[in-house]
């Protein structure tokens, strides 16, 4: 049984990995509290949706389509809604990412109704053994692509020219700016790559579970517990909180039962928030 | 603003008003006025935290579900509405004590997540005490032997009583030694630390009494509801809601909590029968324009209107 | 402590970031009444010694005493409110409140023991205002005065709590030459009808010069030299730090040569 109970969480832990990580990039760096963010994951599931039904295209492939839709749709929101009322303080970035999901979830009611959805493909149900345990093909792949794009996500942070730039940003906006980096345009790249990665965990999340509407407020509450567990902005620290968070809620679920994984999820982050604010790894960023 | 007497002058007007307005209305308009009051006290108590001090309780709606949910189980027990609800409150007031001391060292975006995160354990957490609590099915309390008119016009009036309490006492609040202290922190944290404020005194008790008036209006809409579920009290839109009054009416001003409450009930009344499917967005679209157009709040909008037309004048005056 | 005219005593205060140590075992002390100048080049550890005191750093090693008292781990609050106050270099007024009312705040919370009415306090903060020249502007919003009444309303709202001692943290800052004219008549008749003990932080001599009793000079978070301002400005450990080793150098062969 704890083979199995280990393998489960790890492959749990590694798609909340890749989900935490585009939530705390966003408050980390761009300071922004998204509170539409599980709005957008669950528009990444349904646009994979639309196109497995229409092109019979697997989500595996168009999880790519999902993360250009996003990221653009998290550009727009962030240089349209977001920045012209950073002044505003918390309170307008809180209300107005709420008024965001709002309207993305009224669109999703809309087109797709409540009920749950499910992406049927056709290799489903084969697994494959280790050791003792069985581990599903499908969420097998689900979790090598989310590790691969969170190593792709560190990659971009650290050599690419746009991720340096937003790193500096991060590190210290004046003397980004004294450099002449632009650092509006950083702060919006980096939002829209929180988006992307949001958009891509949907496709992701959709090979494994079904979704619908319901499900945008329990992932807003699980990516708040992987950024604060991580640290707000660190890409391996909310890599690290989503496995924590895959662990908690398999042992949970064995040793206490289901209905209070919820309630356990609260008390970790409550008591990390306690008892180290800036997140299990430190204040530091991305590494 | 006016001149001291005419105020006291205009708010007993006020009062009472209000108090023999039902007379005129129907029973739903009555339950409507009492929703508007309510959600004025629950504003109150997030105007006090956010729009004074700078702290936003993004999930100060617990306290809301503690008081419905103390005194719908102390009644279930046979204790009488008039000493359950004090219980409520003291509960409510305990857990923000409790909470509030080590939670409101932190700096404010983690306060506001932090209470998000309260709020939602305490919710799982109702759900599943199910002896106690009924669980995701909700609970009972004691139906009043009475016609429904005078039930409803019972609930009013104690709503109405709650709403001049909460705001008469939390404007001699804001104008005491202790208001100022509440001020300063929001004006200058550090520099507040360093004038002899004990800041951390000022946030918990600030809370608390945050805590105490929600909750008791929390109680009241249990007894009033006669049912209420875990959902239902500690739900997140009470929360998104009351930081949209305060918005609206405008942070940090007394009559703004009211004034945003009558403004946004009114507005959902009538967007409800229009919108029903879209009800969602249009929300999401009216808390965008708030912010657009009125991010100070109607009150400062029409003082600072009003502040144009003076100096407008003096100008002609001077020519 | 021993001579009981020592109001203020700063023992091996130090205060590290990791391997940087801002403040390196500083010590000494401040009489009743004396104006003591706290100098140095700038990064020296003069904000940082005062954070240290006023209790807004925690300190890596070290000891304050006030009034006797050990106030090594009390809050900033308790400090200020048993009479050990501060300004700051950049200003940090109650932004949203008015002049009148960041003085008011000072009234009301400084020096906790004694009587915090609205009107008594409303009085004593009117008569501070008049005493720096700001009553006429009492009712402005802070945003909306200059800089040197910014300054003169933070000093104001430190007498306010009534004070022993105060830090004031490099307040000639961003003013011209007439208004630190203004600004040290100012505080040198405030010292006297308040009876404070002063300690004055800059970082440009010449302003410490004229009106610091004794000057104590920091560089790179230790001190390097207490004295009389005449001794102080010739020594040569001073110039040095301010002027850097080859000016002293030159100036040797200098008078060397001479």
């Amino acid at each position: 049984m704890g083979l199995q109970m280990l393998v489960n969480a790890i492959l749990l832990g590694g798609l909340y990995a890749l989900m935490g990580i585009g939530f705390s990039l966003q408050w980390g760096i761009s300071g922004i509290i998204n509170l539409s963010y599980g709005a957008m994951v669950m528009l990444g599931s349904y646009i994979s949706l639309e196109i497995f039904n229409f092109f019979q295209i697997d989500p595996f492939i168009s999880m790519i389509m999902s993360g250009a839709i996003l990221f653009v749709i998290g550009a727009i929101i962030y240089r349209g809604l977001l920045q012209p009322f950073l002044k505003g303080g918390i309170v307008f970035t809180l209300i107005l990412t709420y008024a965001t999901r709002l309207i993305i979830e009224n669109i999703i009611l809309k087109v797709w109704s409540a009920d749950y959805r499910t992406i049927r493909l056709s290799y489903v149900g084969s697994n494959f053994q280790f050791g003792n345990a069985y581990v599903p093909l499908i969420k097998f792949l689900a979790f090598l692509l989310a590790g691969v794009l969170v190593y792709l996500t560190y990659l971009f942070m650290m050599k690419t020219k746009t991720g340096k730039g937003i790193q500096a940003v991060a590190l210290d906006k004046e003397g980004a700016q004294a450099v002449g980096i632009d650092v509006e345009k950083m702060y919006m790249i980096n939002f829209a790559v929180g988006t992307a990665l949001a958009g891509i965990t949907g496709s992701l999340w959709a090979t494994i579970y079904s979704f619908s509407p319901h499900l945008i407020g329990v992932i807003v509450g699980k990516v708040f517990i992987i950024a604060i567990l991580g640290g707000l902005g660190n890409i391996w620290g909310a890599a690290a909180g989503g496995l924590l968070l895959g662990f908690a809620e398999v042992a949970g679920a064995s040793f206490i039962g289901s209905e209070w994984q919820e309630a356990i999820g609260m008390v970790i982050m409550v008591s990390v928030l306690l008892w180290r604010p800036y997140g299990l790894m430190g204040k530091k960023f991305f590494a | 603003m006016l001149n001291k007497k005419v105020n006291i002058f205009l708010l007993f007007i006020a009062i009472a008003l209000f108090v023999f307005l039902p007379r005129f209305l129907t029973g739903y308009w009555v339950r409507v006025l009492t929703t508007i009051f309510m959600y004025a006290v629950i504003s109150q108590g997030m105007n006090l935290m956010s729009g004074y001090m700078g702290y936003l309780p993004f999930g100060n709606a617990m306290f809301f579900g503690i008081g419905a949910y103390v005194t719908a189980i102390g009644m279930s027990k046979g204790l009488p509405f008039v000493l359950v609800i004090p219980l409520a409150a003291m509960t409510a007031i305990l857990f923000s004590i409790l909470l509030g001391t080590p939670v409101l060292r932190l700096r404010g975006h983690y306060f506001a997540i932090a209470t998000i995160g309260m709020s939602g354990a305490l919710l799982s957490v109702v759900q599943n005490a199910t002896e106690i609590t009924g669980g995701a099915m909700g609970t009972t309390l004691p139906i009043i032997d009475k016609a429904p008119g005078v039930v409803y016009n019972y609930f009013y009036l104690a709503m109405l009583g709650l709403m001049v309490t909460t705001t008469l006492s939390i404007h001699f609040l804001v104008k005491s030694k202790f208001g100022f202290g509440i001020r300063s922190i929001k004006a200058n944290e550090e520099a507040a630390d360093s004038m002899g404020i004990n800041t951390t005194f000022h946030k918990v008790t600030a809370w608390a009494i945050s805590a105490f008036f929600t909750s008791i209006a929390g109680g009241l809409y249990a007894y009033w509801m006669s049912f209420i579920g875990p959902d239902e009290v500690f739900d997140v839109m009470i929360a998104v809601n009351t930081i949209v009054i305060m918005l609206i009416g405008g942070a940090g001003s007394i009559l703004g909590p009211i004034i945003g409450a009558f403004i946004i009930e009114l507005f959902a009344e009538v967007a409800w029968s229009a919108f029903l499917e879209y009800h969602l967005a249009v929300l999401g679209i009216m808390i965008v324009a708030i912010v657009i157009f009125v991010p100070k709040g109607v009150i400062s909008a029409i003082t600072d209107v009003l502040k144009r037309k003076k100096i407008s004048v003096r100008k002609k005056v001077t020519l | 402590m021993g001579e009981n005219n020592t109001i203020l005593k700063i023992e091996s205060l130090s205060k590290h970031f990791g391997a940087l140590k801002a403040v390196d075992n500083v010590s000494f002390e401040v009489k009743r009444g004396e104006i003591v100048g706290l100098i140095g080049p700038n990064g020296a550890g003069k904000t940082t010694v005062t954070n240290l005191v006023n209790g807004a750093y925690l300190k890596t090693t070290g000891k304050v005493f006030f009034k006797g008292s050990d106030v090594t781990n009390l809050k900033p609050f308790q400090i200020a409110r048993m009479g050990l106050t501060r300004t700051y270099q950049v200003v940090k007024p109650l932004v949203g409140m008015t002049v009148e009312e960041n003085v008011l705040v000072g009234s009301l919370f400084g020096r906790g023991n004694r009587d915090s009415k609205m009107v008594n306090a409303t009085r004593r903060a009117g008569e501070i205002l008049k005493l720096v020249g700001l009553d006429k502007k009492k009712d402005f919003l802070v945003s909306d005065i200059t800089l040197p009444d910014l300054k003169k309303m933070e000093f104001a709202r430190v007498l306010a709590m009534e004070p022993e001692v105060v830090f004031l943290d490099e307040v000639m800052a961003g003013l011209n030459p007439t208004e630190v004219e203004e600004a040290s008549k100012l505080v040198k008749k405030v010292r006297i009808e308040k009876e404070l003990s002063i300690v004055y932080i800059e970082h440009i001599m010449k302003a410490v010069m004229g009106i610091s009793d004794r000057i104590v000079v920091l560089h790179h978070g230790k001190k390097i030299v207490e004295g009389l301002p005449q001794k102080v400005v010739n020594d040569p450990a001073v110039i040095e730090a301010y002027l850097g080793k080859r000016y002293v150098k030159g100036m040797k062969e200098v008078n060397n040569e001479g």
